[in-house]
């Protein structure tokens, strides 16, 4: 055989054998073509597309499948605008739309709340909650550590100035990572229309408690005794906001001799 | 092109061969293909082994594919030099095939091998593996597919291994400017010195 030969047969074989794999190819994607459902797609772009796993799904595409399964609920889903889900609840015939939140901390203490030791370790909450239940004389206080803003994936919540942690209302999407993370246990997500909430998680007496930090409540009850929507109810010695009732009057704010119930 | 062994020398052959694979000439440590997904998908054991088993997946499918084209289509022609292309083309589109395939009829298999599977498509390790085979050894077909899926456990070893110390060295207290891939190439080193010893068994 001559060069051109060899070249044009080479070229001629190598043409033949990708034509033949591409009208496989083409073949096989069609006979194998899986159906979608359409709806999933809808549903995905309804989402908050924040992809922050707090569903327990690996993104908000397998989310939006499992919510077109039926195998998710559209509650399980915190970062979405309650307008969107209300959407989705629509197309796919159902589901609680809910209410959007927001994160808080029930804490105020921080430099406030006496030491039980120094602490020299390694720099994550739940490292410190392992040495006698974490550095904080208060046994539900913030240990601030920073535990959650390592999970935040929005730069949401942060140990400020006073020790303790605060979460941002701006930033934060209720995605509930810091919730899950907190040893303590002391971040909620609670409704984000919500205008006051306790900044204080100790169910202590007076002395107590001030025996422990000099920020937390007394429990002293004023709040509930000045609350003109009756939103506010002692649960020992520790108000709880009902906030289907509350007004957003901020009284309790006012009155609050501790300045543990905060604005948000 | 085919080697002609006797009934025993097959049975010592197909063992030294295995040995080879998997070992003394491992397709990472020894041979240093596949260095992208070993060191990419190494982070968490279990992507380790999912990485390890599509390897081997599509490395005994595509050899065997590829031993057929060279066997049928080039050498027959007498354009066997385009070896490399034809392979990329076969596996490449194979591993497309495959990917559909499973889509449509096995969705557990492809959740579970499905973002692996487009990695592979053209990696070192598989095209190598091919070559290796089909072309410079000249392995008859029964050969090429153990050569090949003993290839894979190699590739899976070497990724599960590296995974597992991978996990120890992310929480170890290394020093900081070894942390991450420094460490991580530091102990592909390591490794690959270890296999080395098993690469005098087969001299003699």
């Amino acid at each position: 055989m001559t060069t051109a030969e060899i070249v044009l047969l080479a070229g001629g074989i190598m043409t033949a054998l990708a034509v033949l794999f591409g009208v496989v190819l083409v073949v096989v994607s069609n006979a194998f073509a899986v159906k979608k459902d359409e709806r999933a797609e809808k549903v995905e772009k309804l989402l908050a597309n924040s992809n922050c796993g707090g569903c327990g799904y690996a993104g908000c595409a397998q989310f939006a499948a499992a919510l077109v399964k039926g195998e998710a609920q559209l509650s399980d889903c915190k970062a979405t605008p309650a307008a969107n889900k209300q959407q989705i609840a629509d197309l796919l015939g159902g589901g609680e739309a809910g209410e959007d939140l927001v994160a808080v901390v029930h804490c105020n203490g921080g430099n406030g709340c006496y030491n039980k030791y120094a602490y020299q370790g390694y720099g994550s909450c739940a490292a410190c909650e392992l040495l006698a239940g974490g550095v904080k004389a208060c046994p539900v206080g913030c240990i601030g550590k920073n535990s959650c803003a390592d999970v935040c994936a929005y730069g949401a919540i942060e140990v400020r100035d006073g020790g303790y942690a605060v979460a941002d209302k701006q930033k934060c999407i209720a995605c509930g990572a810091c919730v899950a993370n907190c040893p303590k246990k002391i971040i909620e997500l609670i409704p984000r229309r919500a205008a006051v909430y306790i900044a204080c998680s100790n169910h202590g007496k007076g002395k107590e408690v001030t025996e422990l930090c000099a920020r937390g409540c007394i429990g002293c009850g004023l709040c509930a005794k000045n609350c003109p929507a009756g939103a506010i109810a002692m649960q020992g010695a520790l108000p709880a906001i009902d906030y289907s009732k509350c007004v957003g009057c901020k009284k309790c704010v006012a009155v609050c001799p501790r300045k543990c119930i905060r604005e948000m | 092109m085919i080697v002609e062994l006797g009934a025993a020398g097959a049975a010592v052959s197909v063992a030294a061969i295995l040995f080879s694979a998997v070992i003394s000439n491992n397709i990472v440590l020894a041979q240093y293909q596949g260095i992208c997904p070993f060191l990419g998908v190494s982070k968490k054991m279990s992507g380790a082994a999912g990485m390890g088993f599509a390897v081997i997946f599509v490395l005994a499918i595509s050899s065997v594919f590829c031993w057929l084209v060279y066997n049928y289509v080039l050498l027959p022609l007498k354009i066997d030099f385009l070896y490399t292309m034809a392979f990329i083309l076969v596996i490449a589109s194979l591993v497309q095939v495959l990917e559909i395939v499973l889509k449509r009829f096995s969705p557990t298999l492809y959740s579970a091998l499905g973002i692996y599977l487009p990695l592979i498509t053209t990696n070192c390790a598989i095209l190598g593996a091919a070559n290796s085979a089909v072309v410079y050894q000249s392995f008859d077909f029964l050969y090429t597919f153990a050569f090949s899926l003993a290839t894979g456990v190699g590739f899976l070893l070497a990724i599960v291994l590296l995974a597992g110390v991978r996990m120890k060295t992310d929480g170890a207290d290394i020093p900081k400017c070894f942390k991450g891939f420094p460490i991580t190439l530091i102990t592909a080193a390591i490794m690959a010195m270890a296999f080395a010893g098993f690469s005098g068994i087969l001299a003699g």
